[in-house]
């Protein structure tokens, strides 16, 4: 099934404007709270009413501000499922799940199979204070696609969660979105569920879309700085294209250009905590390219990896690294001040500034 | 909590118990010296008043239910100014002394208010009618309810109703089976307020309806017109025990059918 939306919306002086599709695929929007995500998913839902625009869903034209169409919520065949509130709290479990069919023959199948697929059998008749709220989600998952949804809408729905629940609940979601081959828009602000859900990202900002594409891409290759700031870049430095790279506080780097930089260009220069390289520094030894010395003034645990921060001996930015704990051990971090900070030229991402300026 | 605060606290709840039950303790046993409830309960004329309250009363909550729910889902769901604004002076009711309620509706609905002359030229004339009764009642009464039915809506997420929505839900089946039970506390509890309010009625009653008896005779009318009479307070007392005794036995009942109506958490 299919999602194609392209809609502008005013919400008192908020103003959205959203382009965006999915073809049975997970597709996240992602973003800040106040962003108009939720928003986003409300239009598509029926719940609010855009100002111009078109959305289709599963081939059928649910809105279309020049044609006057506007299906009403019951009719766009979406599974919206939010954060809080999820079950209605005077129904059980079978009566909340069971709640928007009438007398559909096929259900109780279905019911069954989505219970089980969702390990909340046997749960039927307990209300939502009953439940756990791992169950409550489980639960409202399977209302949602009891009803042969064309799509599904998913609003923060783990966000309640204690982590491991979280967890737990991404993988089945991953698992049913294989099984049930299903379009899913899901909502949230949490950067580790984005990268682990999405086929496709899109990252909204202040009501607009900043970028749209496949997660690897986004990830890697953010439009602008503040994508990438979004994203987590934790280094982002103001640079100058100079030659087949770019100059970034006295130091020349090779790096990919965007093609329509000029030379002596302001440009942003952005490489991932992660992506960064440590090499023991040898005192006899020139310094490779990319290459600059640095020494630690700074290094945080976070029980599998450490964020090391450090300053430049010479050209070179302030710059932070992120190293796993083995690697880290083995290298010998900690006895060591002075390192030699490689940025490799192919996890270099230089955005031209238009880019960021434009939206 | 400290032992001092505690005690404190018991005294405070203590005083105002008190405050609540010594008069009508002190109206029981003036009763029972010098009334004489047990004639009082033999009379024709205190089952008339008793019954003209019960079916005024219950009229008047009727109405009250029936319009006031569809007007306090509104005035929760809009977002208009004007929703607002209408939301802050459903108090005004509550503020005004029942006499000026009487007053006002003379002047609106009275054979010379401004509706009065239209409503007589077609034959219908309000004021001193059990009509005009039902009107005083539900004029100062249907606020109580309208009020607690605002609340509730307010407090409901009216993201159920989204929810439901989207699973295919009609507007009024998601009001009949979501809505509808997640406020029916305030409702209820609304409904027994304006219920109440209605019962004891007296100010607007009088003088937007007279105490005409077996017409527009309430009982708090007719207690007003035993102490005004030769009988004197004696006669009252009576006739507010009776009174008294029958709202107690309702208010408990209704609070059991409402509490257990309401238990789904």
């Amino acid at each position: 099934m299919t999602l194609r939306a392209n809609f502008e919306a005013y919400v008192g002086d908020f103003d959205l404007a959203v382009a965006l599709e999915a073809d049975d695929e997970l597709v996240v929007l992602y973003g800040r709270s106040g962003s108009g995500k939720s928003l986003t998913l409300r239009a598509i839902a029926g719940l609010l009413r855009p100002r111009s625009g078109r959305i289709e869903i599963g081939g059928r034209t649910v809105f279309d501000a020049e044609a006057g169409v506007d299906l009403p919520p019951q009719e766009r065949r979406s599974g919206y499922v939010v954060q809080e509130p999820t079950l209605f709290p005077h129904l059980d479990l079978r009566r909340n799940v069971l709640i928007g069919l009438e007398r559909d023959i096929d259900a109780p199948g279905r019911y069954e199979e989505l219970l089980r697929l969702l390990s909340i059998e046997g749960l039927d008749g307990r209300r939502p204070h009953q439940l756990s709220g791992g169950q409550q989600q489980r639960a409202a998952l399977a209302r949602a696609l009891v009803r042969h949804a064309d799509v599904l809408l998913l609003d923060e729905p783990f966000s309640a969660l204690d982590e491991a629940l979280r967890a737990d609940l991404r993988a089945e979601l991953l698992r049913l979105r294989r099984e049930m081959r299903l379009s899913i828009v899901f909502v949230t602000h949490d950067l580790r569920e984005a990268h682990l859900l999405g086929d496709r990202i899109a990252v909204l900002d202040e009501g607009r879309v900043l970028q749209f594409g496949p997660r690897d891409e986004v990830f890697r290759r953010p439009a602008s700085r503040l994508v990438a700031e979004l994203t987590g870049f934790s280094n982002i430095f103001e640079g100058e294209r100079r030659g087949d790279g770019v100059v970034v506080s006295g130091l020349p780097l090779r790096a990919a250009l965007p093609p329509d930089t000029a030379e002596a260009e302001a440009v942003d220069v952005a490489i991932r905590a992660e992506r960064v390289v440590l090499r023991r520094l040898d005192p006899e030894g020139s310094l490779p390219e990319n290459c600059f010395v640095a020494r630690v003034v700074d290094d945080l645990a976070f029980g599998n990896t450490h964020t090391l921060h450090l300053e430049p001996d010479g050209a070179g930015p302030p710059i932070a690294v992120e190293v796993a704990s083995r690697p880290y051990e083995i290298l010998g971090v900690a006895s060591r001040e002075r390192w030699v900070v490689e940025l490799p030229a192919d996890d270099l991402h230089v955005m031209s500034r238009a880019a960021g300026a434009g939206e | 909590m400290s032992r001092g605060v505690s005690i404190a606290l018991a005294v405070a709840a203590a005083l105002l118990a008190l405050l609540l039950l010594l008069p009508l303790g002190g109206l029981v046993w003036r009763a029972l010296s010098d009334g004489d409830v047990a004639a009082e309960l033999g009379s024709g004329a205190t089952w008339d008043a008793l019954r003209l309250s019960v079916i005024t009363a219950t009229i008047s909550l009727a109405i009250a239910v029936l319009l006031g729910t569809p007007l306090a889902w509104l005035l929760a769901r809009s977002r208009a100014r004007a929703a607002r604004l209408a939301a802050a002076l459903l108090d005004l009711p509550l503020v005004l002394p029942p006499t000026v309620a009487g007053i006002a509706l003379l002047s609106a609905f009275g054979r010379s208010g401004y509706l009065g002359d239209t409503l007589g030229g077609i034959g219908l004339s309000l004021s001193f009618t059990t009509a005009a009764v039902v009107l005083a009642q539900l004029f100062v009464s249907a606020p109580f309810y309208v009020r607690s039915a605002y609340a509730g809506f307010s407090g409901a997420d009216p993201r159920f109703e989204g929810v439901a929505y989207t699973l295919g839900l009609s507007r009024w089946r998601t009001f009949r089976s979501v809505t509808l039970p997640l406020v029916w506390p305030s409702l209820a509890g609304g409904a027994v307020l304006c219920w109440a309010r209605a019962l004891g009625e007296l100010g607007a009653t009088l003088l937007f309806a007279g105490s005409l008896p077996g017409k527009t005779q309430t009982m708090p009318l007719a207690i007003l017109a035993a102490f005004e009479s030769e009988a004197g307070i004696a006669g009252a007392v009576s006739l507010s025990v009776v009174l008294l005794g029958f709202a107690a036995v309702l208010l408990l009942a209704l609070h059991r059918v409402t509490a257990t109506a309401g238990a789904y958490r």
